[in-house]
């Protein structure tokens, strides 16, 4: 019988103070939105810029004077980074190979049929499992006598220290950003829920004076708070979905070539929606237990 | 000195208010514990007993000074006083809406310093409660205002639906259950305030001032209204500026000035005064000049 009697109570309560239960609806709905539209694209981010960490490698250039012993040498002190777990892969590209690729990066190929020899070294194309690792990489093979002294290793360091700089401050940004938000939805509906209570704090007056225990007065507000959460985050997450079809979809169609190619994964939007859901239930009713708390005191 | 004990017949009745409420009981499968306390039993001992209370707001004001008097099981008393007397702050020390500075304090032999907050809502559902402002919900409907009184204490929807049609009829108000507060004049609301109070058939009912926005006439409805819950053997103290109506009624008067007691004098039930410690009339022309 209790919960049913708790329920009739919270639809009562919202009846009779629709515009309230309105605002604290609308609050949970822009919150709820906002979050709903951060999460994925910081996901997206978060695995577009993880995907470019994987693409920082080492390039290890080999001299042309190099003897083959040399070089075995080279390959067996990379092969050994490789089982230790700094090295993900690596492969050996020829001097031809190396001509080859350029030739495909250049517009106009032609410049290079001028070219006496071929000028590009061999190497190790080294992928790394971190990008952190590159100085190890670079300590174990720089005294290798393969090694080509004038093209040395090549690593894009300032490059790669950027985007991990870049990583690393989307990633705390994008994490205090849903923190900031996170306490300002609670305080935004905390408020609104305030005002309900405010408007109807002689009726709690009442209640208590009639012996009604805290909880027994609770529940019903809370009930309501967790109703305007729900309905807040359902219309956020229709919302959501309308922007997704007609906005984020077509973008992805249009630019298929640029992004998924990159096969950047973020959140699946039937998890965001649960996510949500759950969320505004939480911040409803947080946000009228936690208000109803100052005015239980009589 | 002998006449405090009730008279046969109120006796009577509250015996068989107390199987009544048995009988519910067992009905709504209630565990005894809740029901247990949900009503006052102060046993043989009195219903209300200060012992030397005072109680002070800040560190000045005192509301309530060195009181000490007790009131028995089935009496009916009249709280009377200028305003600023301490007889608010009396009302609020027995329901506990606030606590006493100093001195000890036992209604229906609990003793409130040592009760906990938690178990003040039992307290005041054992305690009905009227007051000069009715203080009802506005929002609800006459029967869900008396209805609500039992929903606290977790009445069945159906023992609910048989309760308060009786007590709205017990007020004369059987017609108004679908009405709002609004729309019902002050006396009515009034008695709307006593249907709540008494629907959960509590051994000490406090009415505070509740003829004060009331025309005399009225006034007398709602007197006798009390009344016989009074007879019923329900405890009943009842603050009040009303001299007509205290005159009227010959019954123990508890008089504060100042938050001290000027004035306990008991009369006969059947008009006689008992023994004037100040006479009637000193008292009145005392309460004029005020």
């Amino acid at each position: 019988m209790r919960p049913r009697f708790f329920l009739a109570e919270a639809v009562r309560s919202i009846r009779s103070n629709m515009a309230l239960a309105l605002a604290a609806t609308v609050t949970v709905l822009i919150a709820i939105f906002v979050l709903g539209a951060f999460i994925p694209s910081f996901l997206y981010v978060q695995s577009a810029v993880d995907r470019q960490k994987e693409k920082i490698d080492v390039s290890v250039y080999i001299s042309d004077s190099a003897e083959v012993d040399q070089v075995n040498a080279l390959q067996a002190q990379i092969s050994g980074l490789e089982e230790q777990g700094v090295v993900r892969e690596f492969t050996y590209v020829s001097k031809d190979d190396a001509l080859a690729a350029m030739r495909e990066r250049l517009d106009d190929p032609t410049i290079l049929e001028e070219l006496p020899s071929n000028p590009f070294p061999a190497s190790f194309e080294v992928k790394l499992t971190d990008p952190e690792n590159a100085d190890e990489v670079i300590v174990a093979v720089e005294e290798q006598p393969a090694l080509d002294p004038d093209e040395g290793i090549g690593f894009a360091g300032d490059t790669a220290d950027r985007l991990l700089s870049v990583a690393q401050f989307i990633q705390w940004s994008g994490l205090a950003l849903i923190l900031i938000l996170t306490v300002a939805a609670v305080l935004l509906i905390g408020n609104t829920i305030r005002l309900s209570i405010f408007a109807r704090r002689r009726e709690v007056e009442v209640m208590k004076l009639v012996g009604a225990t805290n909880w027994f007065i609770r529940w019903p507000f809370v009930i309501e708070g967790i109703i305007c959460g729900l309905v807040g985050a359902l219309l956020s997450v229709g919302l959501l979905l309308a922007v997704k079809l007609a906005v984020v979809d077509r973008l992805v169609d249009d630019a298929s070539s640029q992004l998924t190619e990159e096969q950047t994964t973020s959140i699946g939007f039937v998890t965001l929606a649960v996510i949500l859901l759950a969320a505004g239930a939480a911040l409803g009713a947080l946000g009228s237990g936690l208000t109803l708390r100052r005015f239980l005191r009589v | 000195m002998s006449t405090d004990a009730p008279p046969e017949s109120t006796t009577q009745r509250r015996a068989d208010t107390g199987s009544a409420r048995r009988a519910r009981d067992s009905q709504n499968g209630q565990s005894k514990r809740e029901s247990r306390q949900n009503q006052l039993r102060p046993g043989d001992g009195p219903m209300v007993v200060f012992d030397d209370v005072t109680k002070q707001y800040g560190s000045d004001a005192v509301a309530i000074r060195d009181l000490s008097l007790s009131i028995e099981s089935g009496e009916f008393v009249f709280l009377v006083g200028p305003s600023g007397s301490g007889k608010s702050t009396f009302i609020k020390l027995l329901i506990k809406e606030v606590s006493p500075s100093k001195g000890g304090l036992w209604v229906g032999g609990r003793d409130l310093n040592r009760m906990r907050r938690s178990k003040v809502p039992y307290l005041r559902r054992a305690i009905g409660c009227v007051f000069q402002d009715y203080k009802l919900l506005t929002s609800r409907t006459v029967f869900e205002n008396v209805a609500y009184a039992l929903q606290v204490t977790g009445e069945s929807p159906s023992s609910i639906r048989r309760k308060v049609p009786e007590m709205l009829s017990l007020v004369g108000l059987s017609e108004k259950g679908s009405r709002y507060p609004g729309e019902l004049s002050g006396g009515e609301q009034q008695r709307v305030s006593i249907a709540r109070a008494f629907v959960n058939q509590p051994r000490l009912l406090i009415a505070d001032e509740p003829t004060g926005n009331l025309d005399p006439e009225t006034s007398i409805g709602i007197m006798q209204l009390l009344y016989r819950i009074n007879r019923t053997g329900t405890t009943v103290i009842m603050a009040t500026h009303d001299r007509e109506l205290v005159d009227k009624m010959q019954m123990r008067v508890i008089e504060l000035g100042d938050g001290v007691l000027v004035r306990d004098a008991r009369n006969a039930r059947y008009g006689r005064p008992q023994r004037a410690v100040p006479t009637g009339d000193e008292a009145g022309s005392a309460e004029d000049a005020s």
